[in-house]
């Protein structure tokens, strides 16, 4: 008999909640937990977990999970509600017991019965939820609870243990007894006809697991063919600014029933899947090579074809970006689902994946040499091959090899330039095809100079300390390409507003408003995007002989990251590497002379990052620059230290002031500039390196 | 009743009671391979008005059908459609939200493409999703609900194409109001509710920012009202705004109880079918009382009493709650709360008017919403999302700590106290509601209530900082500040919700703003349990470069901490402006110059009274310190929008001068 492996999903699902375990039996406290009021193992904590345990029994197809939680705080008190989120049909929660009990050793049991919720449904996939609080929680209270899920018998399920939880843990055990077939030979009552297959048909011959886990720790086996693993004092997930996914960084053991025993060979077998996917949608069929011949030329160099190839793939409708049509929709138009490039280039139309695709069947059609990448969307997670599911891999590249040279491209990425790559697909792990075969690969990190803004303005200021005045902000690189696909979204109007919110409030001083005019080139990824922006407000203050003006317009306030985070757990991703110019001239009212202007400044962090500051005079005007060079992606936990202090320097840096001498007998403001006006977009820069 | 899931906070409920609206119902899918009906044809003729044309879509028509049976039941069908108009909108949807007790009998949709071709929905376009969980606590949710919506995603709906929806739906029976939301996210081109009643039943009309419309009588006691062009209500750019939802024009109209002509009539049924609702919910059992009569013993008069009742229910009974069906009203009974030590703010309701009746003191529902604006006392209605109390106060009481205190038409007087916010203690009241309306539940003697304004000393801050400046710009100091009634309240519940390294974070970020690259040294927060005393935050910082030297001159701002000013703008203002509370705001900074430097120059003082606010600020050197100081008070919660000039001048002068700085000289 051929049984299905049961969907991770469905694991998942549950995973995300509960960590867990067997034994109905609940704990007698100890004096010391009772009394319990701080934890020195995990201090100011709102709460402990005194007692985790997680037990599976694929064989009698169940999962039991218990839990002993310490409450320290009023917040520790909301981990007296659970919810238990489980799939509807296959799978059942049985036996729920809690209770509760006070520091004085009283016991409140939970008598409430737990309330089932739908959480969504689609056709015949309901998830649901059981919910219930456990009774008269307070802080000091010890909160106990069980939970059994059973699922179907035809339904096996290999484990995922989450090592790490929001709290401090003190003890954890988790335990799992695999499917018979994987239990020693002669282990009484393990015999079994079944097979199990995984949803290629291949027949799962083996039980391997990848443990993360804190040194010394070990997955132990027993003589009856069980797992389990026991911890002590798990910190608990970090939780800090700038963090890379911290999903992919957690302790854990996975669990996987599998055709192969070893990871490599599973990467191998499903990217085998996977490469020969590629190449039958990719077919450079007869349509495809019309389709190319007609875009370019014989005489075209390889690059000249492959842009124009990918000019012709960007053209198409991106269904990620406008609206993917639904099933119903899609039979009443008599349209078919894509199955091949060439059915995406018959619709004109398709996924980012769909468009990756098809770009590489016409770079084949039109003789390049190219190749597929598979990877993992950065700001989602990292790749982990030891996480055994393909379907980690979201995201296809394309790398077409010319001139000796690897170019990664990004076609299903709508309006990204050629040779540009979203920074999500950048620096991301995951597979490759190549002439040597299929490969782990890693893309190219950005490159600070490819993702420059500048925000280049004329202010106006009068006697008052008013001002009047236009930015122009220049993108070019992720933010031009981020904005450019917000407009693919939203129309002009909520875009403007979108970009006010996101781009210039609580980043102007205090009593300055601005708001985009228009926008410059938003339709053309080959050309910088610019924002024009109109300012007015009150800026500077002004004394009986002086107005004083912050020196650098932006002002960056508690924004400037890491200042306040003294010590760091994890490492800090900053996304992408950048250069921000913020170029300012003050045109000064009749008579105003500058007193005193921020210091020029250099501040590095050798290799990694430059903020440079400098100022020119002329009569009437001042012009403020400064540059902050952020030329790395990834720091690690040890380089924080140097990382802070970069930015302490940047946040005392940006405190600068301008002061000007004011006579008071010459008190006209200079001539605002005409809406058609953009001097600063044309000014000479005043020293600063672009 | 179908609801856009695109239209932003429309009826959106926030706060703590959320499902006190009636639910929205549910629907079922057939694959019926129909065409557009008559009803879809005629409305796509529909031009696209230019008072819409810079809105995602505009709602060409909705239109409620609300037919109601011998016994008060409501069957409910809606008919909607919808011109995609811009590219965010075109995942445009329609929902039916549906709970225990109700029935989705159909639920159907269409879309009219740009090029004119007709879709029908099938089966696979609709899902059911479980209501959003209300409040979290990291990632613990602490309000859930039964209800259930059902959604679809019309086919083929591009810029350009006209989606329809319509539905039918039988409601609950409890429910005997109907709340039209007139004014949505989106425009409104036609809209129309009809209400079909069996002979002898009447009805109720009530109407909030909108001028009431007069019905016409279609069929024997089948009543329409129509609406054209109400244009969409967007407050993302008005500053001060008063919450969405009193802003919104609505309309309600009942067939129960209250379907009673008079507002004062309305408004007292309305209290007497929730009193009724609630009858003996509160009842106390001898466990009740027992606890209710340990806690007052020895208590000295009627306010230590009320204390020490109140701080139970805040401090012992967990917000947490499922509400189901008309759970979304009614609480539970007063034994299970008491068992558990969790309920929602009807369940707190309901425990504190029992211990109160336990002991001898008469206590009522209110129901109100934290939403100051939303309960219109000209609009009698139940729209609303939260459930506070009224503590009769007996005559001979004269306790100058009852501030909260609401005096009714039969001259009784009530204490308004929110046991669901856990920290604001008794005798005070959550700024969130002064100025408010809610509901007095008092049976016959039902009313609405305005609830109080409170005076400017019940809240606020007193902030001391005492500092030194070295010659290298760095900055170090203490600052003690002290907080008081509401605003200390919402101190004590970020503790609550907080712990030791959110609050670090948290408050070194605040700080960030004023002071940055700030490092705070130390800090403690002392927060005695009685909730009336108020509560102490003392912290230690050092700003290493705070003052900058310009040329020969060293500027100091000695405005160190705290941001009064209010952003504002300059234009034409229709709206009431939103002051949020009534205080006092108190700072005091002494800065120790470094040696060698004299102040060349300060900024000038500030001095501000319009009435509803005043603001007062000074800066003096005497010898080597700078000495700052203000006071800022807020006397209304609210005003008119011609006050806007007013306003506008107070916070140009608060602007002013918190970015005011003195200029040192080296000597």
């Amino acid at each position: 008999m051929t049984k299905s492996i049961l969907l991770r999903g469905a694991a998942l699902l549950i995973a995300a909640v509960s960590p867990v375990m067997i034994c109905a039996q609940f704990q007698q406290p100890t004096d010391e937990e009772l009394k319990m009021t701080a934890d020195p193992k995990a201090p100011g904590a709102a709460a402990v977990y005194l007692d985790i345990q997680e037990v599976e029994n694929d064989p009698l197809h169940y999962e039991s999970f218990y839990m002993r939680i310490k409450v320290l705080t009023e917040k520790g008190k909301e981990l007296a509600t659970i919810e238990l989120p489980y799939l509807k049909g296959n799978w059942k929660v049985g036996q729920i017991k809690g209770r509760t009990i006070h520091a004085d050793g009283t016991i409140i049991p939970l008598t409430v019965k737990p309330e089932d919720l739908m959480i969504a449904k689609n056709g015949d996939l309901q998830a649901n939820k059981k919910v219930f609080a456990l009774p008269s929680a307070e802080v000091g209270s010890i909160l106990e609870y069980y939970y059994e899920i059973h699922y179907d018998d035809d339904q096996f399920s290999s484990p995922w243990w989450t090592i790490q939880q929001s709290y401090f843990v003190h003890k954890a055990h988790y335990q799992f007894t695999p499917f018979k077939a994987f239990m020693p030979r002669g282990t009484p009552g393990t015999d079994t006809s079944m097979v199990l297959e995984d949803r290629r048909g291949r027949a799962a011959t083996a039980l391997i697991w990848w443990p993360r886990l804190p040194a010394g720790v070990t997955v132990k086996t027993s003589v009856n063919g069980s797992y389990s693993v026991d911890v002590t004092d798990v910190p608990p997930i970090p939780d800090e600014d700038w963090m890379p996914p911290i999903g992919s960084m957690l302790e854990n053991v996975r669990f996987y029933y599998s055709f192969t025993n070893n990871g490599n060979e599973f990467w191998a077998g499903e990217s085998k899947y996977w490469s020969k996917d590629v190449d039958r949608f990719a077919e450079p069929s007869p349509a495809i090579h019309d389709a190319v011949n007609g875009l370019i030329s014989p005489t075209d160099s390889d690059l000249d074809k492959a842009k124009k190839l990918y000019e012709a793939v960007q053209a198409l409708d991106n269904t990620d970006y406008s609206r993917k049509k639904s099933a119903s929709e899609m039979k009443e138009l008599k349209i078919k689902e894509v199955k091949n490039a060439k059915d995406t280039w018959a619709q004109k139309s398709g996924s980012s994946e769909d468009i990756a695709m098809l770009y590489l069947a016409m770079l084949r059609a039109a003789g390049l040499q190219a190749y597929a990448i598979k990877v993992v969307d950065r700001d989602r997670a990292l790749f982990d091959p030891t996480f055994l599911d393909f379907d980690q891999l979201d995201t296809t590249l394309v790398a077409l090899m010319t001139g000796g040279k690897e170019i990664v491209l990004d076609p299903g990425e709508k309006m990204c330039p050629f040779q540009t790559v979203n920074w999500r697909h950048s620096d991301a792990g995951g597979v490759s095809q190549s002439a040597q075969g299929i490969t782990y690969s890693i893309t190219p990190p950005q490159l600070y100079k490819d993702n420059v803004t500048q925000r280049l303005g004329d202010v106006f200021v009068d006697a008052q300390g008013g001002v009047t005045g236009r930015i122009n902000i220049v993108m070019n690189g992720q933010a031009a390409l981020h904005w450019r696909q917000r407009s693919l979204r939203e129309d002009d109007t909520e875009l403007k507003k979108e970009f006010d919110h996101e781009e210039l409030e609580g980043q102007m001083p205090d009593g300055v408003e601005a708001h985009v005019d228009h926008f410059l080139s938003m339709d053309d990824p080959y050309t910088n995007l610019m924002a024009v922006v109109n300012l007015k407000g009150s800026l500077g203050t002004a004394t009986a002989k002086r107005m004083i003006l912050p020196g650098f317009f932006y002002e960056t306030r508690s924004r400037v990251p890491f200042v306040k985070e003294e010590i760091r757990q994890v490492g800090v991703d900053m996304h992408y590497a950048r250069r921000v110019t913020d170029e300012i001239t003050y045109h000064l009212p009749d008579g105003a002379t500058v007193e005193g202007a921020p210091e020029d400044a250099n501040i590095p962090w050798p290799s990694h990052a430059l903020l440079v500051a400098k100022s020119a005079g002329q009569p009437g005007q001042i012009t403020i620059a400064q540059t902050l060079s952020i030329g790395f992606t990834f720091a690690k936990p040890d380089e924080y230290q140097d990382l802070r202090a970069f930015y302490q320097k940047v946040a005392g840096a940006d405190e600068e002031q301008l002061v000007l001498a004011i006579n008071r007998t010459a008190q006209a403001g200079p001539a605002a500039p005409t809406a058609q006006t953009s001097p600063s977009a044309q000014a000479v820069p005043v020293g600063v390196e672009h | 009743m179908q609801k856009r899931v695109s239209v932003p906070r429309v009826l959106a409920v926030a706060g703590c009671c959320a499902a006190m609206l009636p639910g929205w119902q549910f629907a079922a899918a057939k694959d019926n391979q129909e065409g557009l009906p008559q009803w879809a044809l005629d409305a796509a003729k529909t031009r696209t008005p230019d008072y819409a044309k810079d809105s995602g879509s505009v709602v060409l028509l909705d239109e409620y059908v609300e037919t109601i049976d011998a016994q008060g039941r409501a069957l409910e069908r809606e008919r909607e459609a919808i011109r995609i108009l811009e590219p965010q909108a075109r995942n445009e949807s329609c929902e039916v939200s549906y709970d225990v007790d109700e029935k989705i009998n159909y639920f159907r949709a269409w879309t009219l493409g740009a090029d004119e071709k007709q879709y029908q929905a099938k089966q696979t376009d609709f899902y059911d999703e479980g209501s959003e969980e209300e409040g979290m606590v990291k990632d613990i949710p602490i309000l859930l609900e039964t209800e259930k919506h059902r959604i679809v995603h019309p086919p083929a709906a591009d810029v350009g194409a006209t989606i329809f929806c319509e539905s039918e739906e039988l409601l609950a029976p409890w429910e005997q109001e109907k709340f039209w939301q007139i004014q949505s996210g989106i425009s409104f081109v036609d809209e129309a509710l009809e209400i079909d009643l069996p002979e002898g039943r009447n009805f109720s009309a009530s109407w909030h920012r909108f001028s009431p419309v007069k019905p016409e009588e279609v069929a024997p006691n089948h009543w329409r009202w129509e609406i054209k062009d109400v244009p969409r209500l967007d407050l993302r750019d008005v500053k001060a705004s008063l919450e969405w939802e009193a802003l919104a024009a609505r309309m309600s109209v009942t067939w129960g109880d209250a379907a009673v002509h008079g507002k004062d009539d309305e408004w007292r049924a309305f209290g007497a079918w929730y009193a009724n609702l609630e009858a003996h919910r509160s009842d106390p059992t001898p466990e009740i009382t027992a606890q209710a009569q340990q806690l007052v013993a020895g208590a000295p008069d009627f306010y230590t009493k009320l204390k020490d009742i109140t701080e139970y229910i805040q401090k012992k009974i967990r917000y947490f709650v499922i509400e189901r069906g008309i759970g979304g009203y009614q609480s539970h009974p007063a034994m299970d709360i008491f068992r558990n030590r969790y309920g929602d703010c009807k369940d707190k309701t309901t425990l504190l008017i029992s211990m109160l009746q336990a002991i001898g003191i008469q206590a009522y529902y209110v129901p109100v919403d934290d939403r100051r604006g939303v309960v219109d006392p000209d609009a009698p209605s139940l729209f609303g999302n939260h459930m506070i109390t009224a503590i009769e106060i007996p005559a001979d009481v004269k306790d100058p700590r009852l501030q909260a205190v609401v005096a009714t038409k039969d001259g009784n007087r009530y204490l308004i106290f929110d046991p669901t916010n856990e920290r604001t203690p008794v005798g005070n009241l959550p700024s969130y509601l002064q100025g408010g309306y809610g509901i007095l539940a008092a049976g016959s003697a039902s009313q609405i209530v305005a609830l109080p304004v409170l005076p400017p000393e019940t809240n606020g801050t007193n902030q001391t900082g005492t500092f030194t400046l070295s010659p290298d710009g760095a900055l170090t100091g203490t600052v003690d500040t002290s907080h008081s009634g509401p605003e200390g309240a919402d101190y004590r519940l970020f503790l609550k919700y907080t712990d030791e390294k959110e609050r670090r974070e948290f408050w070194e970020k605040l700080i960030a703003h004023d002071l940055p690259g700030v490092v705070l040294d130390s800090f403690q927060f002392v927060q005695p349990s009685d909730l009336e005393k108020p509560l102490e935050f003392e912290y230690k910082v050092t700003v290493p470069e705070y003052s900058h030297a310009a040329g020969p001159l060293l500027l100091v701002r000695p405005r160190l901490l705290g941001d009064d000013a209010v952003p504002f703008d300059d234009k034409p203002r229709k709206l009431p402006i939103n002051l949020e509370a009534t205080g006092r705001w108190h700072d005091t900074f002494n800065i120790t110059l470094p040696p060698g430097y004299v102040v060349d120059e300060t900024p000038d003082p500030v001095d501000v009274d319009a009435g509803f606010a005043s603001y007062h600020s000074s800066t003096t050197a005497k010898g080597n310190v700078l000495h700052y100081e203000r006071d800022y008070v807020v006397r209304q919660v609210e005003i008119p929008a011609d006050k806007a000039a007013e306003f506008r001048k107070l916070e140009s002068a608060i602007l002013f001068d918190e970015k005011g700085a003195a200029v040192l000289k080296k000597q």
